[in-house]
């Protein structure tokens, strides 16, 4: 029987290709009856034969035709593998492959032409194997180098995040193409020095096998995960609808050309501001503001008379050049605060107002506020006390009931050490701290200027309710302009280094004191309408810019134009062409089911303030089955739902109504591949380090059961060996 | 003859943990010690609040005051809390950074300062001012800024410590995670029946010491019992049992840790001994002090474990010791399998060091007992990933030991072929614990990350420098097996590499300060000493590659006398 499969690996131009017309008849069946059949090999007897799952007889008669396919075909591929010539040159003397191929002739045919293609394919790579480059590819020649480069790489870059945050290296190194192409010749080395080390024999080279194996698994499973796993986050409220949009990392920015054709892109900006891709849909992506504000633009179109001026900034120190739209109407924009300075247009109506509005500020009435105090239960009336020059005293309200005014916190916060402290000398969050004494009752009150923010206060025994008037919040810098009734432009300008006031000429500079700014009247509309639009806020002076803005991105149109797109709102760009849409948006994505939030239960660790666990009581709602889960989500306790792992992210320590909740997805063989590469590394490496002496051990000990295991060495060499302590060996010369 | 050795070495350890004998006579001042406190989040006894709040201030747990007396962290404690000394003028507050004493103008040379001075210090007020300001702007802080916020903690709680009345002793009424209240509050708890006689008990225990200071000490013990047993009867079933409080007092006394580190010493010493006197054959002995060494580690790692009801690593501190505990443990093993004695040598200094630096150093490595960050509550991964890990770091510890003893011969007595060979092959089997020890706790923290954070592998700085640590050691690895490096660079590979395991370990933290792993590991500090003695080890080993490879060799000149 032996000859007949000679030709199956016979030497020859296609040196590795089995001989089709000998296989075929077995494909066809021919030959296949009840007993199973083996092939052997060129020139050796099939020694044994096994029935395998994939015999004929072994075969379960419900078993339908399409696992007979799959069956067949994994018939025809061990067959083939063990086939191979490397194979056989190897593992002559251990050669016993044994299998049944199917019987029939369609399934025959399609075996074949696999078979053929898989033939093909292997000479191939046999062939491949042979030549320089690839040995090269899959040499620990390269593998060295290429350990070196990446940890080198990873070095640099974990600095490097130090220095720009965590997305952009993300996005430049670890997620960037040529990073995947390093990790990808890794595996690729991997790959072919395991199996250019076929066949995988004796624990060491199986533990090498499988721990190499592993390592591929692991890279294909981690790029896995970061490129195809979809995460987001889910800000719920107990007081709120059941939410189901989840905003996702990073924004997007969508554009309808003139033509009506969409396009949508993901934008990625560094945090210098630049912003990528350069050109998308035809827009040219100029740059970003993380901060910029709505304002306007007048057009002299209006019917009734309204003045608008506008007035230009500018600073050599800064660089800076700002300009800035004031309009009598609407109101909303007859004054504005740039940084800490304030800007505002009056019209005056007669002479008399004008002198009035040009005069220098008089001094502050209660520089720091007044406290109005109502006894709730006592006769007495009410009063009203000037902060400033009580503070440090105390002031009897009655005869058993005193006050003591302890301290102004004109920006009251609470300091790291939980003190209270102010932040700076501006009247943004004022708070009063009194001390009331009432008898042997002592509380401590903390009365804030904001208006609808009760008391702070130590005990609740004290009848008494205060209110505090914060100072009027009079800027200490400001430029006034103002318009007399024949529509000339004067204006009044105070500082910390002085007040001045005059007429204001179109074109004059003045400098109202602030720095070295100087503002000048660029143009002045009479019957001003209001256009409106987006411009980046740049910061008067550093640091002090208030935190108003919103992001907004800097585009510019084929024809030149350039405009300013707000976050979240589709905006209209016209240009000569025709109109643009753009929205430049945040990227959201809906989920398949809604989340509720029930409770948000925070527990603190005993007799302190600080937090053990915080956990959220959800319901999912699946509005396809109609069916609603209550879950609890916690630290290190995700749920799982509809494919969707629920985690908990984030909390709010100053609204414990709402909780955020991180969401992710990922395809189940992504997590299957990665904890699969996860075993076979540690495995392997258990096998490559430590199977060897135990094989040997094992061995020894099967040999003679009742002696123990020699120790390696035995003590008089190593005696020997040994000599003087090396440590002491620096004495001893 | 083995195995006699072996037990007269564990019979010697024994004996010397329970030395001194002294450490074991009740001086009556358990009920005080023992005395529970609900502080910080937990309950403990008054002898952990005294050490903690005594090593926070002054940097260590002994007080020598200015009279010259040693006082132990209780008595200290106690002086503060029933005020009994003028706190403003003793020298008790740790200042050690040299840069903030220069910048407040106090005396370079002393290490500490008395209230009063720190607090009348004009230049130390602008400088936590200016920290204040910029914590609330977010603003990075400067080092001296920080320092000058430690300091402001400690004189808040010496302000805090001194006369403390507000001290939660009183339990709660019912709940068991109830808040507790201090002896003032007891009757906004109980009737005012009840708090008569502990008032009194605390007043009674406030004059005797106001009279006698630390000598009248022992004339307390009997107050503390009735003021503790008037405790205890307010609530039963809330008050822990003594048991639970004795048992921290007892890991508090009997210090394990250090009991731990002086058994390595004397078994190194031993051990060394043995290599000299061949005829005392004392070998298996100092395999019996290493042994007991590590069951009392073992045993203090229970106990911490009970007491903190956690896994055994959890912070910078933990981590030391655990890693002084597995260089030990992973040599032991390995030197019973290989007998060689490098293990055991090159192993006890470097576990007596982490030891050591883990006792000496609490305002750094902070040994107190904190509640977890919820991230790492109630987490199985977090009790097999951070031991893996750090075990890992244990074995490449122990790598770099053997790199050293290796490199000492090479640079020494290079002619020692034989013993030099044998070291490579000890070193290169420590390099194959660690490889597997820390790729599996790679991928532990992967399968954690992908329960915690989502993702298997996302890059995160802590990720990357395990990464980068096992890459550091897998290239060297893999170059040997071409032969580009032999036993030589396997040695300086162990030693070099290894710091790439302490970027990983301590670095990422403090140097890089980014990242998800930012939490529980303390504060930084000590870069320049960390890296001047790296730098001082890595010259060490150009010296010795400059010997090997003769860099520095004059050329020898051809003809000699024996080659005419």
């Amino acid at each position: 029987m032996g000859s007949e499969w000679q030709g199956l690996c016979h030497e020859g131009p296609q040196r590795h290709r089995f001989d089709k017309l000998a296989l075929l008849p077995i494909l066809k069946g021919e030959r296949v009856q009840d007993q199973p059949l083996a092939i052997g090999a060129a020139g050796l007897e099939p020694r044994r034969v096994v029935p395998t799952m994939w015999s004929n007889s072994g075969r379960k008669p419900l078993a339908g035709a399409k696992n007979r396919l799959r069956d067949d075909f994994f018939a025809m591929m061990l067959a083939f593998l063990l086939c191979r010539k490397r194979m056989l040159l190897m593992h002559r003397e251990n050669l016993q492959l044994f299998f049944v191929v199917a019987n029939t002739e369609a399934i025959a045919a399609l075996v074949e032409s696999i078979y053929q293609l898989l033939c093909d394919g292997f000479a191939l790579l046999d062939f491949a194997m042979e030549s320089k480059l690839v040995r090269f590819l899959g040499s620990i020649r390269l593998a060295v180098p290429l350990l070196v480069a990446i940890a080198v790489i990873l070095i640099g870059a974990t600095f490097y995040e130090s220095e720009v945050g965590s997305p952009t290296v993300q996005r430049e190194i670890y997620k960037s193409a040529w990073f995947g192409a390093l990790m990808f010749l890794l595996a690729v080395n991997l790959g072919i020095s395991t199996l250019s080390r076929f066949p995988w024999k004796g624990p060491r080279k199986i533990g090498f096998a499988l721990t190499h194996w592993g390592l591929i698994v692991i890279i294909a499973g981690s790029a896995a995960v970061i490129h195809l796993s979809t995460e987001g986050m889910l800000l719920v409220r107990t007081d709120s609808a059941p939410g189901s949009q989840i905003r996702i990392e990073g924004d997007l920015l969508e554009v309808v050309a003139p033509d009506q054709t969409r396009q949508q892109t993901d934008i990625f900006i560094k945090p210098d501001g630049a912003v990528y891709p350069r050109q998308f849909g035809g827009l040219s992506l100029l740059g970003y503001s993380d901060n910029a504000i709505k304002t306007v633009q007048f057009t002299n179109d209006g019917v009734v008379d309204n003045l608008a001026v506008k007035v230009q900034l500018h600073s050599d120190r800064m660089g800076q050049t700002l300009e800035r739209w004031l309009a009598v109407a609407p109101a909303a924009y007859s004054q504005m605060d740039i940084g800490p300075a304030h800007l505002e247009l009056f019209a005056a109506s007669d002479e008399a107002e004008l002198q009035q509005l040009l005069r220098a500020p008089s001094p502050e009435q209660n520089p720091m506020g007044t406290l109005a105090i109502r006894q709730i239960a006592g006769q007495s009336r009410d009063r009203t006390i000037d902060v400033e020059p009580t503070v440090g005293q105390t002031l009897a309200l009655s005869p058993d009931l005193a006050l003591t005014v302890v301290n102004v916190w004109p920006d009251f916060r609470l300091g790291s050490d939980g003190q209270p402290t102010s932040a700076s000398d501006q009247f943004r969050n004022p708070a009063v701290q009194l001390l009331v004494t009432q008898g042997d009752e002592q509380e401590r009150w903390f009365v804030f200027g904001k208006a609808g923010l009760p008391p702070v206060r130590s005990n609740d025994q004290i009848a008494l309710a205060l209110t505090y008037e914060p100072p009027a919040a009079t800027p200490t810098d400001y430029f006034r302009l103002v318009a007399a009734p024949d529509h000339q432009i004067f204006y009044a300008a105070a500082s910390s280094k002085g007040f001045k006031s005059g007429e204001l000429p179109p074109g004059q500079s003045i400098s109202p004191g602030w720095a070295d700014f100087q503002i000048s009247l660029v143009e002045q509309l009479d019957h001003a309408q209001v256009q409106r639009q987006i411009v980046p806020v740049m910061p008067v002076a550093a640091g002090t810019m208030a935190a108003e803005g919103a992001p907004a991105l800097h585009v510019a149109t084929p024809d030149g134009q350039d405009f300013w797109l707000p976050w979240g709102e589709p905006t209209a760009l016209a240009t000569a062409n025709g109109e643009y849409f753009a929205a430049f948006t945040p990227k959201l994505l809906e989920l398949p089911f809604y989340v509720k939030l029930n409770e948000f239960i925070v527990e603190r660790n005993e007799g302190s303030e600080s937090v053990a666990m915080w956990t959220s009581d959800i319901t999912l709602f699946d509005p396809q089955t109609d069916t609603a889960a209550p879950r609890s989500v916690w630290m290190n306790h995700p749920t799982w739902f509809r494919g969707w792992k629920l985690a908990q992210a984030s909390w709010n320590p100053g609204d414990l109504q709402q909780s955020t909740l991180q969401l992710k997805r990922e395809p189940w063989w992504v997590t299957a591949l990665t904890w699969t590469g996860s075993l076979l590394v540690v495995l392997g490496i258990v096998v490559m380090f430590y199977g060897p002496s135990l094989v040997k051990r094992w061995r020894q000990w099967t040999r003679s059961p009742q002696t123990e295991p020699e120790p390696p060495m035995d003590e008089g060499s190593e005696e020997k060996a040994v000599g003087t302590i090396p440590i002491l060996a620096v004495f001893g010369k | 003859m083995k195995l006699t050795t072996f037990l007269i070495g564990l019979v010697l350890g024994a004996l010397l943990l329970v030395w001194p004998i002294s450490q074991w006579q009740p001086d009556g001042l358990d009920s005080l010690r023992s005395l529970t406190v609900q502080l910080d989040g937990r309950k403990k006894p008054l002898d952990t609040v005294a050490q903690e709040t005594v090593a926070k201030i002054h940097g260590s747990t002994t007080y020598q005051s200015a009279e010259g007396t040693r006082e132990d962290a209780l008595s200290t404690y106690l002086a503060m809390w029933f005020n009994t000394r003028n706190w403003n003028e003793e020298p008790f507050v740790l200042v050690s950074y040299r840069p903030l004493k220069e910048a407040a103008g106090l005396d370079i040379e002393r290490k500490q300062f008395t209230f009063q001075e720190l607090m009348a210090n004009r230049e130390l007020a602008a400088i936590v001012g200016e920290a204040h300001r910029k914590e609330l702007n977010e603003v990075d802080l400067s080092r001296n800024e920080r320092e000058a916020l430690t300091i402001e903690g400690r004189l808040n709680l010496l302000y805090q410590s001194v006369g403390d009345r507000q001290l939660p002793i009183v339990p709660h009424p019912d709940d068991r995670k109830g808040k507790w209240g201090s002896l003032d509050e007891t009757t906004k708890l109980y009737s005012p029946e009840q708090a008569a006689p502990l008032l009194a008990a605390f007043a009674m225990m406030q004059q005797t010491l106001l009279q006698g200071g630390a000598t009248h000490i022992p004339m307390v013990a009997s107050l503390a019992e009735q003021l503790k047993a008037g405790l205890q009867q307010l609530s039963p079933d809330i008050y822990p049992t003594d048991a639970v409080m004795g048992r921290e007092v007892y890991f508090n006394h009997f210090h394990p840790f250090a009991k731990a580190w002086q058994l390595y010493a004397i078994a190194f010493t031993v051990l060394l001994v043995s290599q000299w006197i061949k005829r005392w054959n004392i070998y298996w002995t100092a395999i019996g002090l290493f042994t007991t060494g590590i069951v009392v580690q073992t045993y203090g790692f229970f106990l911490r474990m009970q007491i903190a009801d956690r896994p055994p690593v959890t912070n910078m501190y933990e981590s030391v010791v655990w890693v002084g505990f597995g260089i030990m443990a992973i040599a032991l093993l390995l030197e019973v399998f290989s007998q060689k004695r490098f293990y055991l040598l090159a192993a006890a200094p470097l576990s007596v060091v982490c030891l050591v630096l883990a006792d000496s150093l609490p305002a750094v490595l902070d040994p107190s007992i904190a509640p977890l960050v919820p991230v790492l509550r109630d987490n199985f991964w977090l009790s097999i990933h951070v031991p893996t890990i750090t075990l890992s770091y244990a074995s490449f510890a122990l790598a770099l030991g053997v790199g050293h003893v290796a490199l000492f011969n090479y640079l020494f007595t290079p002619q020692a072929k034989q013993r030099i060979k044998t070291l490579s092959q000890l070193n290169y089997r420590v390099l194959q614990v660690g490889v597997l020890l820390l790729t599996a706790g790679i991928i532990l923290g992967g399968i954690w990350a992908h329960f915690s954070w989502g993702r298997f592998w996302g890059w995160d700085p802590k990720e990357t420098w395990a990464l980068i640590a096992l890459l550091c050691y897998l290239a060297p690895l893999h170059g040997r097996l071409v032969g580009w490096i032999g036993d030589f660079g396997i040695h300086v590979a162990s030693i070099v590499s290894f710091n790439a395991v302490l970027m990983a370990w301590y670095g990422v933290n403090f140097v890089l300060g980014t990242g998800l792993h930012s939490y529980g590991f303390g504060t930084g500090g000590s870069e320049l000493l960390i890296a001047s003695v790296v730098g001082l080890d890595l010259l060490m080993v150009l010296a010795t590659a400059a010997r090997h490879y003769g860099w520095f060799k004059r050329s020898e000149p051809l003809t000699t006398v024996e080659n005419l």
